[in-house]
């Protein structure tokens, strides 16, 4: 990470500017037993929260790297990362410390003021606990809890407890085993039997300094019945000095529950990201994944759906958009374990300036659960010749009567379709950039309007090569 | 000059002596067994570990010295069995998952060391109707061979490789050491490094040879490893068929209630050199004995316009480890590809298939159709690599599964790697199903019963390799195999009586 993340930093990190926030408490540099045991005590936590870390701690030692994973990744050195800060109260940049090309982004974005000075990392917590409070007091009377996963953890260990760390064990992969050990903000989500969220939940309302944290873990619990859309990320690009991000998303979709997690993931240009997100969905529920990654150095994400009660079905939507020097490796994984389930992936990727896309994905079908029916798709569009696109499904069928379609193509713009366009008057940017808006419409068109709306310029954006 | 194969190999291999002692000694008879009928050497041993020790530096010279062979020779087997001690038995990361050699218990299994290069006295050298050349071979022994006097005056080839080599050393040697085999494959390296006996192939230049040329070996003899490599060279322009069959050496083996059946070790190459210009079409049928263990590699170079066909049968064996590579390295080259399977009495199938393109306007049509029942298994992974000078690839890849069983399992890992964008195509697409109820209510509709329009539907979902075998023989016999398969379905489903 040193070397390659100061190359990355001089060429391409523009927008880098120095925070000079003081922490009022931080573990020195590295991951040590004691680092655990450290950050456990900086948040009081309950004895089976320490023991839970301890034991991730254990597993990512001895867990060895993946060898499949970008290569870049590989090169991970743990012992240079600091594992928490707590950032202090109250400490505010100024808006004038942004540069102007991270303005500019936001204006061309169009992303309101208010948003803006968030998302920029200076002081916007005032302007956006006003939202968040009048959200927050809707979602209370009808019984959603929605807040850090610190605070969640506080206030209501017992739902914690009960379902913390079953969906995705430490010892699921050395990132989850990373994460669990030094994990740090977050959301904690629950919503009540019967209870019908009627807008969507925004990561970025719950505005503080560990809400976009280096690992942050995720818990949403949906009890029976009951229906959600929660989004996380958002179109602008997220400016962070950590050149990690190990996050951990569980989603429980109890009997007949619905839930929608949708991501858009900006990252700057020097960040690792390697995410593991798994949902069980049981009997008759439905559970979503919206995913879109686009910035990053390197991602590693499958959002993953265990379908473990009878009639429950799941769908993951995953685009990537791997520019110079980007390694998007994302996918998606659907396991069946129960009778009569149903699920459906389709992937979109696109690869540019040398950039590379890898499509891995998993569909399993066990043995006892009948009558699965399943779907893949995976398209890839490669622009020009210094990119890559890889596409590796899995795909384990251990019943006699699973119904099973995958397909994959790989191609370029065509040239016809690009000639078509021109002759209606539009230049060859402008026609490139129409047609992959189009290809990944099958995403664009699940988003929030105005969500959609912002991709639809990122996109734009990243085709005219001004971003990043 | 038929030398007694058994006994050379026994006396000098270098451990050889302790080698014959162990089967005895692993019996599950001999040692307690954990669970009845699972010996306990088999239940230690790891998935992707071989079944098998015989393998090392030591037989490798004994090999070269015992066949007299040429000091290049003798240096590739040695190189050879360095890579094969150093190489994983799988490379490629993407499939590390799917190996599982714990079926195979071949540690007494022994290897042939000096083969006969002619025929055997009293050996058969009549053609097969329809057939213009035969080479039949019973483990390293060869029973049959015959090659159409005139194809013989036009310099077209049928030998076993010693003959090659004693008939032309230096000829020889390019396909030897210049191999298409993979250099990352342990199981490639394994036949490169030990084998004992071999089959050439030669159609030189402008050559057409019209009727196939049909090549059988029968092998499978338990307690035995036989490592062969088929080379097969056709020349610019020239072009030829042939039919590989892989049999059983001799009638089922039946044991005792409880004492498994002894197994045995083939393993095979299919290294195929295409000239511009030139066309192969290439038919086999693997219906090797249920004890088993075959590692098949095949390996293809394709010239400028060069066409190769492949129809490939996978019905024997109790575990089947093949990777078939195909580079399409000259402009316009094409590879087509069919590939069957019918799985029957825990049977495994494990076929890796990667396709290269490299040269420009390639195009590479494959397809992979597996049938499972009665606990078998199928793990078919393919990769598409489309490389960045291949401009104008068109590539697809199909694999698809029909499950009969709820005890039989399918995977299907169907690849893509690509760095060019001016593709034609470059697609894969996989289902898995079962019976399509559709199909079988309008044959039903027609009279037909349901059992026999099963039976319909799943062999007709095989045919497309029955239809390319090129001799109207053979396809009737790889017709009555299938037909065989499906009747044993029937008779272990039928009730007790």
């Amino acid at each position: 990470m040193t070397v390659a993340r100061e190359e990355i930093v001089s060429q391409e990190y523009k927008y880098g500017f120095h925070d000079d926030v003081t922490y009022l408490a931080e573990t020195k540099v590295g991951l040590t037993r004691q680092t655990v045991v450290e950050i456990s005590g900086f948040k009081a936590e309950p004895d089976w929260m320490l023991q839970f870390r301890l034991r991730a701690y254990d597993h990512f030692l001895a867990r060895a790297m993946p060898t499949w994973i970008p290569e870049s990744v590989q090169h991970l050195d743990f012992s240079k990362i600091v594992y928490y800060r707590k950032p202090s109260e109250g400490e505010e940049k100024s808006w004038d410390d942004v540069p102007e090309k991270i303005k500019q982004t936001f204006e061309k974005l169009g992303i309101p003021e208010a948003e803006r000075k968030f998302l920029a990392g200076v002081g916007a917590q005032y302007d956006s606990e006003v939202v968040y409070h009048s959200v927050r007091e809707e979602l209370s009377k009808i019984g959603v809890v929605f807040m850090g996963m610190d605070q969640g953890l506080r206030e209501y260990p017992e739902i914690v407890k009960k379902y913390f760390g079953t969906v995705i064990p430490p010892e699921d992969n050395k990132f989850a085993a990373l994460n669990s050990a030094v994990w740090s903000g977050g959301s904690f989500v629950y919503i009540p039997k019967g209870v019908e969220v009627p807008l969507p939940l925004q990561a970025y309302f719950r505005i503080n300094g560990e809400n976009t944290g280096q690992f942050e873990r995720t818990l949403i619990i949906a009890d029976e019945g009951s229906k959600v859309h929660y989004i996380e990320g958002c179109t602008a690009p997220i400016y962070t000095t950590d050149a990690l991000h190990a996050a951990v998303v569980e989603v429980i979709a109890l009997p007949g529950a619905q839930i929608r997690y949708t991501t858009i993931q900006n990252w700057s240009r020097d960040v690792y990201n390697l995410v593991t997100k798994r949902a069980h969905a049981h009997a008759r529920s439905r559970v979503e994944w919206v995913d879109a990654n686009t910035g990053s150095r390197a991602s590693v994400k499958y959002p993953a759906i265990y379908l473990r009660g009878e009639g429950a079905s799941a769908e993951v939507i995953s685009v990537a958009f791997a520019g110079q020097g980007q390694h998007q490796d994302t996918g998606a994984k659907a396991v069946h374990l129960a009778p009569n389930t149903r699920s459906r992936i389709v992937s979109k990727s696109v690869s540019k300036n040398g950039g590379r896309a890898t499509y891995r994905g998993t569909l399993k079908v066990a043995p006892g659960a009948t009558g699965v029916v399943a779907s893949v798709r995976c398209d890839a569009l490669l622009l020009d010749e210094a990119s890559r696109s890889d596409t590796y499904p899995y795909i384990d069928i251990q019943e006699d009567d699973t119904t099973m379609t995958h397909e994959a193509t790989v191609g370029k713009v065509s040239a016809d379709q690009i000639f078509y366009l021109m002759s209606r008057g539009l230049t060859e940017n402008e026609a490139t950039n129409l047609i992959v808006q189009g290809f990944l419409e099958v995403f664009t068109k699940e988003l929030p309007m105005e969500y959609a709306i912002e991709f639809n310029r990122l996109v734009k954006m990243e085709m005219e090569g001004s971003l990043g | 000059m038929t030398v007694s194969t058994e006994a050379s190999a026994e006396a000098s291999t270098p451990d050889g002596a302790t080698a014959v002692l162990k089967p005895a000694a692993l019996t599950p008879s001999a040692k307690p067994a954990l669970r009845p009928g699972v010996s306990p050497a088999r239940s230690r041993r790891a998935p992707a570990e071989l079944p098998f020790t015989f393998a090392d530096a030591a037989l490798a010279a004994a090999l070269g010295e015992e066949r007299g062979e040429p000091a290049w020779l003798r240096e590739d087997r040695t190189a050879a069995a360095a890579d094969f001690a150093r190489l994983p038995v799988e490379s490629n990361q993407l499939y590390t998952g799917y190996v599982d050699f714990r079926a195979a218990d071949l540690s007494g299994a022994r290897p042939f060391l000096r083969g006969a290069d002619a025929p055997a006295i009293g050996a058969d050298a009549s053609l097969p109707e329809g057939a213009a050349g035969v080479i039949e071979l019973r483990d390293d022994v060869v029973v049959r061979l015959a090659l159409e006097p005139d194809l013989v005056a036009r310099g077209v080839v049928l030998e076993t490789l010693g003959a090659a080599m004693a008939r032309d050393a230096a000829g020889i040697r390019d396909a030897l050491l210049a191999t298409p085999l993979p250099t990352d494959e342990k199981l490639a390296a394994l036949s490169r490094g030990f084998w004992s006996q071999g089959i050439h192939l030669h159609v030189p230049d402008g050559v057409h040879v019209e009727r196939p040329i049909l090549l059988r070996w029968a092998a499978g003899t338990p307690e035995r490893a036989l490592l062969g490599r088929t080379i097969i060279r056709i020349g610019i322009d020239a072009s030829a068929s042939v039919i590989e069959d892989q049999v059983a050496p001799g009638p089922a083996i039946a044991c005792a209630a409880g004492e498994p059946v002894p197994q045995g070790l083939v393993g095979a190459t299919s290294e195929i050199h295409l000239g511009a210009g030139a066309t192969l079409s290439f038919a086999s049928i693997q219906d090797l004995p249920l004890a088993t263990t075959l590692l098949h590699q095949r390996a293809a170079t394709l010239g400028r316009g060069a066409t190769l066909k492949l129809a490939l049968a996978q019905l024997g064996a109790r575990i089947v480890r093949s990777r078939i590579d195909n580079r399409l390295m000259g402009q316009g080259s094409s590879v087509e590809q069919v590939e069957i399977v019918f799985g029957g009495t825990d049977q495994l199938f494990d076929l890796t298939s990667y396709t290269r393109h490299v040269g420009e306007d390639t195009t590479g049509n494959l397809l992979s159709k597996a049938v499972l029942q009665q606990g078998s298994r199928a793990y078919i992974k393919g990769l598409i690599r489309i490389e960045q000078t291949a401009r104008g690839t068109d590539s697809f890849l199909g694999e698809f599964g029909m499950i009969l069983d709820r005890k039989s399992r399918s995977v299907t890992v169907p690849s893509l790697e690509i760095d060019q964008p001016d593709c034609k195509r470059a697609a894969h697409a996989s289902s898995v199903g079962p019976i399509d109820p559709a199909q079988l209510f309008y044959l039903e509709s027609r009279g037909i019963t349901p059992d026999e329009a099963r039976k319909f539907i799943t062999l007709g979902f095989l045919e497309p390799v029955v239809a390319r075998v090129p001799l109207e023989s053979e396809r009737e016999r790889l017709w009555g195999l299938l037909e065989a398969k499906w009747a044993q379905r029937r008779d272990e489903d039928a009730p007790a009586a």
